[in-house]
């Protein structure tokens, strides 16, 4: 692995937010050793930080520690590496020793939204959660823009089962994000979850919708990415309203030929797996289940 | 006494699918074959989601194919697995407890393992077993011995499989190659069912 290849991979992972620890640690030991600092001037800073987090995360605390030495040299006292060192103590220290150093540095700076997420991802982790939600909902009521902050609730929500309140949070996120089709595959599939099976079917014909109005190409083309997705949840929603009596909580309206959305799903889905090589036996296995059910 | 036995390619599978993600919850299905005495043995596992874990239409879908899938091959749905994305939770989440009770409308002695992170790195089973208990309620197994010690009512076919699996994904990375039915979902080309790709033919 070259060290311009490594650098610009890194450099994509962190203006994407991945999280792929693994290989932006190999990645990043390969610039640490390589003498990349250098080349990478004033992006180094935010490097280290990124290599400080992937190493904790796969356990390398000794390449956390040393990313976190150079940083505290450069930015003594600096309130982003309170978060960072905060991280590190997750790790080896008790949650209630964490708490205690989140809840003293919050006290001097109460609105450090970093500083806040960890305290309320340290409550989620050790069960506290019905202090995790209450909290979360304060640091929302006073960033509502905070799309991260939105899907973390609706996660909590959906992790105690409260799918009502989730399909809630999401429709904030749906107002401050309108244009993610991922936000509406998800609405979709909480929908489906919570029992609202109109709602959830309105929902995935939005998405299909979405992904129609984006691209500039022919409507007849092979459905690709998210909108397969979308088709699966079209055709179990238009199978379970042909089955059964269903009765929507927010009052959707069933669509009038539902048996037609039904025929439409099953093709569009053929035309994705019928494309497939001869050799591919779990494109055999889906074209005879969509032909069964 | 039902008796449960893990092949090395139901194992491995399980392991590679929590290796991949190791920062999410995943889970999937085990399918299997019991025998006139009860003996129930699995033989191979398919690899369910990772992305919205409870929820539920793909995860219908998904169970559906692999029940099909299983049918085919002579083998039935005989439980379910799930690895939680924190190291020290070895609890049946509760959409388990449901696809449990579901599996066990066809199969009345499923079974639910769940990943024990603290155990992957060392040379015995990372399994914890839950059976049910009563009414609706999963407990982890009760026996005299622990599971998968001598004399308890679960065991791995091959002793080999946890510092195999282990040097698989240090070494040869095989984890990457791995796909569940949620990767499939973004990219057909992912075959879940089988992932030949990361098979291992012996411990």
């Amino acid at each position: 692995m070259d060290l311009p290849s490594a650098l610009q991979k890194l450099s994509t992972f962190r203006a994407r937010n991945t999280r792929a620890s693994q290989e932006t640690f190999d990645k990043g030991l390969v610039v640490l050793k390589g003498n990349g600092l250098k080349k990478l001037g004033d992006e180094s800073w935010s490097f280290l930080e990124q290599l400080a987090l992937a190493a904790i995360d796969v356990g390398r605390l000794d390449i956390a520690d040393r990313c976190l030495q150079l940083l505290t040299d450069k930015f003594p006292g600096s309130p982003r590496l309170d978060c960072l060192h905060g991280i590190r103590k997750e790790v080896t220290e008790s949650p209630a020793a964490v708490l205690l150093y989140y809840g003293k540095l919050l006290q001097a700076d109460p609105v450090n939204v970093a500083l806040w997420k960890r305290k309320i991802s340290v409550l989620r982790r050790i069960g506290r959660i019905d202090e995790a939600v209450a909290e979360l909902i304060e640091l929302l009521d006073t960033f509502y823009t905070d799309v991260e902050g939105w899907l973390e609730l609706v996660d909590m929500y959906c992790s105690v089962h409260q799918y009502i309140s989730s399909l809630q949070s999401l429709s904030h996120v749906l107002l401050l994000a309108p244009q993610n089709p991922f936000h509406v595959l998800r609405f979709a599939e909480t929908a489906y979850t919570a029992g609202d099976i109109p709602l959830a079917m309105k929902s995935f014909l939005n998405v299909i919708d979405m992904a129609d109005a984006d691209e500039d190409a022919p409507a007849e083309q092979v459905p690709s990415g998210f909108t397969i997705r979308a088709w699966f949840g079209i055709k179990q929603c238009a199978c379970r309203l042909q089955r059964e009596r269903i009765t929507s909580p927010s009052q959707t309206a069933v669509p009038e030929h539902v048996q037609l959305f039904d025929e439409l799903a099953t093709e569009r889905l053929k035309t994705v797996y019928a494309g497939r090589d001869k050799s591919d036996k779990e494109a055999t296995e889906v074209l005879e289940w969509l032909a069964r059910v | 006494m039902v008796s449960y036995t893990v092949s090395h390619q139901a194992y491995v599978k399980m392991i590679l699918h929590s290796a991949k993600y190791p920062h999410k919850p995943v889970n999937g299905v085990l399918l299997g074959k019991q025998d006139g005495s009860g003996q129930v043995t699995i033989e191979d596992a398919v690899p369910l989601l990772h992305n919205w874990t409870s929820l539920s239409p793909m995860m219908e879908i998904g169970l559906d194919l692999a029940g099909n899938y299983a049918a085919s091959k002579g083998q039935q749905l005989v439980g379910y697995y799930q690895a939680s994305e924190r190291v020290d939770e070895v609890s049946l989440a509760p959409v388990g407890e449901k696809i449990c009770s579901k599996i066990r409308e066809s199969f009345p002695d499923a079974i639910a393992l769940v990943i024990d992170g603290k155990q992957v790195g060392s040379e015995s089973a990372a399994l914890m077993p839950f059976v049910l208990s009563s009414g609706t309620s999963w407990r982890p197994a009760s026996s005299s011995s622990a599971p998968f010690t001598a004399g308890s009512s679960f065991a791995l076919a091959s002793d080999a499989s946890p510092s195999r699996v282990l040097t698989l994904i240090r070494e040869t990375r095989l984890h990457e190659k791995f796909g569940d039915f949620d990767d499939h979902l973004e990219d057909v080309s992912i075959d879940w069912l089988r992932n030949e790709a990361s098979m291992d033919p012996s411990p």
